[in-house]
C-alpha cells in the first residue's frame, strides 16, 4: 500500500476507461490522501479530463476495469449526485451555461442537498458573501444566471466559488487555469490555497506548469497515453516545463 | 366524455333563452342573433383550413353542444386559484350564472373601477358595452368559435378602469368551468392614461369540470393607458378549451400580455394584438408546460395598423410525456404602419422523444420602412447540463426541474408586475400532471 493511506483517501486502482469504444485510460493507479495536493499533468489527449469526468460519473465514459474508492466507498457504484454528496467536487473545464437559474439559488439548493437541515436564508447569504469576497467577486454575481454570458475567467471563478461554498473533501480541478490571465489565475489559486487543508484531498489537472507556481503540489503525476508515466515531487513539474513531455515519452519508449 | 347530451343541441332558440334569462336589452339580443346567423352560416373548421391544419377537431360533436347549466352554486373562488398571493384589488367570479364581485378594495372603488356582470352592464351601463362588445376586437365573422361565443356567451364580465385611474394591485377575474359548454366573455377597457393589471384565471369549479370552454377576451387599451394582462389556463386534466383574445391598443398605449397554459388536454388559443394608432407598444408573452398527451395550439397575431408601433413576442414551451404543441405566429404590417419594429420568438424544450413542437412563423409586411424579425428554436434537454447540476449534488429529477423552471425565466422576466410574476412562476413550477389518467384520447 501507499504511504499515509487512510480509509478517507481517494484510491484508484488499475482503472480502465473507454470513450465511444476507444480505450483512453489503460490502467491508472493513483492515491490522493486528505491534506495533500496532487498535480496530474500530461499532453493533450493523454486522458486527463477523461479521468476527472470518470471520477465524477460522466455518463459517456465507460469503465471497463479497475476500481475507485473514496472514504472507503465504491465510487463507481454511485450516481453523479451521490458522489457529490459523498464530498467529491469537480471544477469543470467548460462549465455549462444554464439559463434562468441564478447562481445563489442554485448554490443554496446544492448546499441543502448535502445537508441534513436546510440552511437559513440569512446564514446562506452570509456564507455567500464571505466566499465571494475571498474570490474578489462582485456581489451582483450571485443573482446572475449560472454561467450565462460569463467571461472565461468569471466561469472559473464561479467554479471555485461553488467549491468554497460546498467545501468538498475531494476537489478535482480540471484545467482550471485554461483561459485565465495571470491576475485571474492568482485569485483562483489564492482561493484554492485558502481552502486546502487537512480535510481536503486535491487533484489539480493541468497541461501547463504555470498554475503549479501558485498552487504548489505535494506530488506530481505525469499521464501519458492513458497511463501514469512518472510520479515525483513538485520539481517534476519544473523539469517537464523545461524538457517537455516528449522527453518522458522517449524515456518510456527507450 | 360528457358534453351534455340531454339537450338537443344549440339552436336559434337557445339564443333567445339565454337573452331572456338575463333580461337583456334588445340591441344585445339582436347582436346575439346576428352572431348566431354567422355561426350557422360558417362551415365547421377542419383540416383544410390553414388555422386548423395541425389541430384535430374530430372530437367535437357540434350537434350535441349544450350550454352549461346556470347554477347558483358557484359561490367561491376555487382553492386552486392562489387569490391571496395576488392580493387583488378586485376579485370577480365568473360562471355560467354570470359574474359576481367577491371583493373590491377601497382603492379600486375610489378610483371608479367598474366591475360588473356583462349582461347587467349591457342594461345599466350600455355606453361601456355596446360599442365594444363583439364589434371591433372579436367580431363574429372571425370564425366559427368566435361567432358561437358572441351568440351564446353566458359568463360575461365587464371590467372598466376609467380615464387616468391607476391601480397598483391586479384585478382578478376567475372563470369557473362547470359541466358542459362554458362560454365566458371578458370585456375589459382602460380609459385614457389609466394603468392596471388584469389576471384572468380559468379553473374548474369545485363541484365539476367543464367539457369544453370556448372563451373570448376583448381588451381595449386607450391612448396612453398601460395594461398588464395575464391569462392562466389551469383547467382539469380532461377539459378542452378554446380561447380568442384580442387587444386593441391605442395611441402611445402600452399593452403586455402573458398567456400561461398548463391544464386541460386540448387548448387552442388565438392571441392577438392590434396596434391601431401611432406609437403603441406591445409585449406578448407565452409560457406553456405540457405533459401526458396534452395538446396546445397558439396562433398569435401582432397586427400593426398604424405607424411607430413596437411589438415584441416571446412564447416558450416545455413538453414532456407525449405532449404536442403548435405555434403559428404572424406579424402583419399594414401599408401605413411605417417605422414599425416587431419581433417574434418561439422556443420549445422537448424533454423526451415522444413530444413534438411545430413552429410556424409568418411575416406579412406591406410597409417599406420597418424592422421585423423572427426566430424559432426547438431544443432537447442537454445531458451535459444535467451532469453539471448533478455534479453539485442535485438528484437528477431536481436538476431537470431546475432547468425547466429556468427555461421560463426569460418569459417571466418580461412580466412587469412582480406579484403577478411570482404567481405565474408558481403555476409553471407545479409539476405537470404525469398520470396518463382515463382521458381516453
Amino acid at each position: 500500500m501507499h504511504n499515509g493511506s487512510g480509509a478517507d483517501a481517494l484510491l484508484i486502482q488499475d482503472l480502465h476507461v473507454r470513450v465511444e469504444g476507444m480505450p483512453i485510460l489503460k490502467g491508472i493507479d493513483l492515491h490522493v490522501p486528505k491534506g495533500e495536493v496532487h498535480a496530474l499533468m500530461g499532453p493533450n489527449g493523454s486522458g486527463k479530463s477523461t479521468l476527472a469526468n470518470t471520477l465524477m460519473g460522466h455518463p459517456a465514459f465507460e469503465v471497463t476495469g479497475g476500481s475507485v474508492t473514496f472514504k472507503g466507498q465504491d465510487v463507481l457504484e454511485l450516481a453523479t449526485d451521490e458522489r457529490a454528496r459523498l464530498g467529491m467536487f469537480m471544477a469543470f473545464q467548460y462549465p455549462s451555461e444554464i439559463t434562468g437559474v441564478r447562481v445563489s439559488n442554485f448554490l443554496r439548493m446544492a448546499l441543502n442537498a448535502q445537508r441534513e437541515d436546510e440552511i437559513s436564508a440569512m446564514e446562506f447569504r452570509r456564507l455567500m458573501m464571505e466566499k465571494m469576497r475571498l474570490l474578489r467577486m462582485d456581489l451582483k454575481f450571485a443573482s446572475r444566471y449560472l454561467n450565462e454570458g460569463f467571461s472565461g475567467g468569471e466561469k472559473k471563478r464561479n467554479e471555485i466559488l461553488q467549491m468554497a461554498v460546498l467545501q468538498p473533501e475531494l476537489a478535482i480541478l480540471d484545467e482550471t487555469d485554461s483561459g485565465l490571465d495571470i491576475d485571474a489565475l492568482r485569485i483562483v489559486a489564492d482561493g484554492v490555497n485558502t481552502l486546502r487543508g487537512a480535510e481536503m484531498a486535491t487533484l489539480v489537472i493541468t497541461h501547463y506548469q504555470r498554475l503549479l507556481n501558485y498552487i504548489v503540489p505535494d506530488v506530481v503525476h505525469v499521464l501519458i497515453d492513458g497511463r501514469i508515466a512518472r510520479t515525483g515531487g513538485k520539481q517534476l513539474a519544473l523539469e517537464l516545463d523545461e524538457m517537455g513531455y516528449e522527453a518522458i515519452t522517449a524515456a518510456q519508449e527507450a | 366524455m360528457a358534453i351534455d347530451a340531454r339537450a338537443p343541441g344549440l339552436t336559434r332558440r337557445t339564443v333567445d333563452e339565454v337573452a331572456d334569462s338575463r333580461q337583456e336589452p334588445d340591441w344585445l339580443r339582436a347582436r346575439r342573433q346576428a352572431a348566431w346567423d354567422v355561426y350557422d352560416a360558417t362551415p365547421n373548421p377542419g383540416r383544410t383550413d390553414e388555422e386548423w391544419r395541425r389541430t384535430n377537431l374530430r372530437w367535437l360533436q357540434w350537434e350535441s353542444l349544450a350550454p352549461a347549466p346556470a347554477r347558483d352554486g358557484v359561490g367561491r373562488v376555487p382553492s386552486t386559484v392562489p387569490a391571496a398571493a395576488l392580493s387583488p384589488s378586485v376579485t370577480l367570479l365568473v360562471s355560467a350564472a354570470g359574474a359576481r364581485v367577491i371583493d373590491i378594495s377601497p382603492e379600486a372603488r375610489d378610483a371608479g373601477v367598474v366591475t360588473l356582470d356583462l349582461a347587467e352592464a349591457a342594461r345599466t351601463q350600455p355606453e361601456l358595452v355596446r360599442e365594444r362588445l363583439s364589434t371591433t376586437a372579436i367580431p363574429p365573422e372571425q370564425g366559427k368559435f368566435q361567432a358561437l361565443n358572441a351568440a351564446l356567451w353566458q359568463g360575461g364580465a365587464l371590467v372598466h378602469v376609467p380615464r387616468g385611474a391607476a391601480l397598483a394591485q391586479p384585478i382578478l377575474v376567475v372563470v369557473c368551468g362547470d359541466a358542459g359548454l362554458e362560454q365566458p366573455h371578458l370585456l375589459a377597457s382602460l380609459g385614457e392614461g389609466a394603468q392596471a393589471s388584469i389576471v384572468e384565471w380559468w379553473a374548474d369549479a369545485e363541484h365539476d369540470s367543464p367539457a369544453l370552454v370556448n372563451g373570448a377576451t376583448e381588451l381595449f387599451v386607450d391612448s396612453g393607458a398601460q395594461l398588464t394582462y395575464s391569462h392562466v389556463q389551469a383547467l382539469a386534466t380532461d377539459a378542452r378549451s378554446i380561447l380568442s383574445q384580442r387587444a386593441i391598443v391605442g395611441r402611445d398605449a402600452t399593452f403586455t400580455s402573458t398567456n400561461v397554459t398548463v391544464g386541460g388536454r386540448f387548448h387552442k388559443a388565438r392571441v392577438e394584438a392590434g396596434l391601431i394608432e401611432p406609437g403603441a407598444s406591445v409585449v406578448m408573452n407565452g409560457a406553456f408546460r405540457l405533459g401526458r398527451r396534452q395538446f396546445v395550439d397558439h396562433h398569435t397575431t401582432q397586427g400593426h395598423l398604424a405607424p411607430d408601433g413596437t411589438s415584441d413576442l416571446l412564447f416558450a414551451g416545455v413538453l414532456d410525456g407525449r405532449a404536442r404543441s403548435v405555434y403559428a405566429g404572424t406579424i402583419i404590417v399594414e401599408p401605413k404602419a411605417q417605422r414599425t419594429n416587431a419581433y417574434q420568438n418561439n422556443r420549445n424544450l422537448l424533454l423526451n422523444s415522444g413530444t413534438r413542437a411545430d413552429s410556424i412563423p409568418r411575416l406579412e409586411i406591406m410597409a417599406d420602412d420597418v424592422r421585423c424579425t423572427h426566430g424559432a428554436t426547438t431544443s432537447t434537454l442537454e445531458p451535459s447540463h444535467l451532469y453539471y447540476l448533478c455534479s453539485r449534488g442535485l438528484p437528477e429529477s431536481q436538476a431537470r426541474e431546475l432547468i425547466v423552471e429556468g427555461y421560463f425565466e426569460a418569459v417571466l422576466d418580461r412580466v412587469p408586475h412582480e406579484g403577478v410574476r411570482d404567481v405565474l412562476r408558481g403555476v409553471l413550477t407545479a409539476p405537470a400532471p404525469t398520470s396518463d389518467g382515463a382521458t381516453g384520447i
